[in-house]
């Protein structure tokens, strides 16, 4: 996958860089609007992250130039206004998707891969393993080391979306906007609440930990 | 240099407003005083020939009945009456001997000779100029049986004096009509800019001083002019609202992030002196949740100064209020289970309004957050609407720790918080967002509470939304 980078601030450039690097990615910087629509005009991309305000060329007319250009590598707007217009807008010019600054990697990494994967539907197994912990989707059951676990539907939202991607990191941002279908930080403790809650029904009574907080990033299912 | 630029444009403004009026007025004038001049001069030529007319038709009938003898009687009697003093009076014979002539004194430089010429053509009229006045002759012809001929002429000059007279009269008139075509002209143009003059010194105070306090003064006449200098105050008030506003946002961000900024400057500081990778981590982790408050912090104050000033975007949309409570009792349903608050909302599934869907969903989210928050295990929060065919109203009630008298104005500044609540977690905007998203909506909340029973919030939200835009009252 190759990922072309469109970011005047070398210092989150780099940030980006770097942490798309370590995911396997092969990417590519361009740290002015210019410079970037000759990258993503002459080589394949995967997906673009762009940011909106760049030199030279802002990052909306970036993406227009490349939409006329007939050019149509998934985008991931970059933007430190919060404002509804600037995601509506972004998203008109033939953005796929946008995300506000200040970010958390695994959020866009997270959106990243949703972009790119959107149109190759991946068949997704019904059943999820992660160390003796089991989650079947389509009888929607929960089992560790073969104890049947009773789940709440807000609980079990959270257990499959963190066993989806076992090892990634998921921010609260991410859980809201999956769990309860809130697109907006709503900067209350309910998530906090509710993995609680979970880590007291798939954790406490079986070792070892599967349910961990990265604190000041996240939540993240995994052995360690 | 701009006041001049508008003082020159208003002052040649004032001139072509004037000078229209007034040359409009001087023509119409013109028109009027040339045309009454024109009908003077047919309606006296018209009577000067029917004058002439019927003396010569007296003179025929004369004739006809009496023969020369009854002409000539007539005739000598009418130069005895002095009907003939204006006149001139010719009868001659068929040997074109002239029996009788008269003519009133000083008719000189008149061709008569042209006469004879005349007097054998059939009856006419003859027009002989007199080079010496510019005055004409005009003369009438009747031709009588034997040969005889009469003739009966009048001078032009008694009409050319009534002319001149008038000329003369008219010429004054114009005088008069141009003194009140130019007054006529200033005042009008004075009136008519009266409007504009009152635009231009609010807008030339507003550049001079840079406050946007002053306003258009209007007359209420309610035309173009006036309408638009409502318009104009409308956009002011407006702007001074803005205007103020991001001042306010922008002492309010320095001084609300500077707290959050100090706390994760000492956190990350903090971090620095220790030597445990896992002590290093975890102080790391704090100096992000910081930042994500710092960022949380800024975020609800762009959105309460965007509603206050009217700037935040609302989509309003008709939705049931029962779907937008429980979405919002959704995110603190477990956080009261786990705490033995029980929480229950009673509206109609069937009532609905209309609003911004994530906008209201964050104000009562936040309503049931605090109610929850100061509530005590065994506690409960009832969530209630009613409805008028105006509003809506929801109401929030807990059986919490309740906010003092002391407080209770106090609770929608923003960063303020109570005693009860300042060991409390958040950010201390949640109410004052609450009032700026519902007031941006065109509706208000109220508060009642008894310390130690319980708090009661009522948003009332008008039933049919709030138009597009966001109108805070003044």
């Amino acid at each position: 996958m190759r990922v072309l980078v469109v970011e005047d601030d070398r210092s989150i450039a780099g940030f980006i860089a770097t942490g798309l690097r370590q995911e396997g990615f092969a990417v590519d910087v361009a740290e002015d609007g210019v410079a970037g629509l000759e990258l993503a005009q002459a080589g394949a991309y995967d997906a673009a992250v762009v940011d909106v305000m760049l030199p030279r060329l802002d990052g909306l007319s970036l993406v227009t130039a490349l939409r006329h250009a007939a050019i149509t590598t998934p985008v991931l707007f970059l933007s430190a206004r919060h404002s509804v217009d600037d995601r509506v807008k972004g998203l008109q010019t033939g953005g796929d998707d946008y995300l506000a600054k200040p970010f958390a990697f695994a959020e866009l990494l997270a959106r990243l891969q949703a972009i790119t994967r959107r149109g190759q539907r991946a068949v997704e197994a019904t059943t999820l393993t992660v160390a003796d912990l089991r989650l079947d989707r389509l009888t929607r059951k929960v089992e560790r080391a073969g104890t049947p676990i009773e789940l709440r539907p807000r609980e079990f939202a959270l257990l499959e979306y963190l066993m989806r991607q076992p090892g990634r990191v998921m921010s609260k941002a991410m859980i809201v906007s999956h769990v309860w279908d809130y697109s907006f930080d709503t900067g209350t403790n309910a998530v906090d609440v509710l993995v609680h809650r979970l880590r007291d029904k798939i954790d406490r009574t079986f070792v070892p930990r599967l349910l961990h907080t990265v604190r000041g990033v996240g939540y993240v299912l995994k052995v360690e | 240099m701009s006041s001049r630029w508008s003082e020159g444009l208003r002052t040649a403004l004032t001139l072509r407003l004037g000078l229209w009026y007034a040359g409009l007025f001087a023509l119409s004038a013109a028109v009027l005083l040339s045309f009454t001049y024109l009908l003077l001069g047919r309606a006296l030529a018209a009577q000067d020939r029917e004058v002439l007319e019927s003396m010569l038709q007296r003179y025929g009938v004369a004739y006809q009945r009496s023969g020369l003898d009854g002409l000539r009687a007539l005739v000598d009697a009418d130069e005895s009456e002095g009907r003939h003093e204006r006149l001139l009076v010719r009868v001659t014979n068929d040997k074109a001997d002239i029996i009788y002539f008269a003519q009133p004194p000083g008719w000189s430089g008149f061709d008569l000779g042209a006469l004879d010429d005349v007097r054998t053509s059939p009856a006419g009229w003859v027009e002989l100029a007199n080079p010496i006045d510019d005055s004409s002759l005009e003369v009438g012809t009747r031709r009588l049986p034997r040969g005889i001929t009469v003739q009966v002429g009048r001078s032009s000059r008694v009409r050319d004096e009534v002319l001149a007279h008038f000329r003369a009269r008219a010429l004054e008139v114009g005088l008069v009509v141009a003194i009140i075509a130019i007054a006529g002209g200033a005042f009008v143009s004075y009136l008519a800019l009266y409007p504009v003059r009152a635009l231009e010194a609010a807008t030339h105070a507003i550049l001079e001083t840079g406050r946007f306090d002053t306003r258009v003064a209007t007359r209420g006449t309610r035309d173009p002019l006036d309408r638009l200098g409502d318009r104009i105050n409308t956009l002011l008030a407006r702007l001074e609202r803005l205007v103020r506003g991001m001042r306010g946002a922008l002492d309010n961000v320095a001084h609300d992030l500077r707290t959050p900024l100090t706390r994760l400057r000492n956190v990350a500081e903090g971090a620095l002196d220790e030597q445990e990778p896992a002590a290093l981590r975890d102080g790391l982790g704090r100096a992000l949740e910081e930042v994500d408050r710092v960022n949380a912090t800024l975020t609800a104050l762009m959105d309460i100064s965007e509603a206050e000033t009217g700037t935040l975007r609302l989509t309003p949309e008709p939705l049931f209020v029962a779907a937008v409570v429980d979405e919002a009792l959704a995110l603190h349903a477990d956080d009261a289970e786990d705490r033995g608050i029980a929480v229950a909302s009673r509206i109609d599934p069937a009532l609905r309004l209309v609003a911004d869907r994530t906008r209201l969903r964050q104000v009562v989210a936040n309503l049931i957050e605090n109610a929850v928050k100061y509530s005590d295990a065994g506690g409960r929060v009832d969530i209630g609407a009613a409805a008028t065919p105006e509003t809506v109203t929801v109401t929030i009630r807990d059986t919490g720790v309740g906010i003092g008298p002391a407080d209770l104005p106090f609770v929608w500044d923003r960063l303020y918080r109570g005693d009860a609540s300042r060991s409390a977690r958040g950010l201390g905007l949640g109410l004052s967002l609450v009032k700026a998203i519902v007031e941006a909506h065109g509706g208000r909340v109220d508060v009642a509470s008894t310390p130690g029973q319980g708090s009661a919030f009522t948003l009332t939200l008008p039933a049919r939304g709030h138009g597009h835009g966001p109108t805070p009252p003044p």
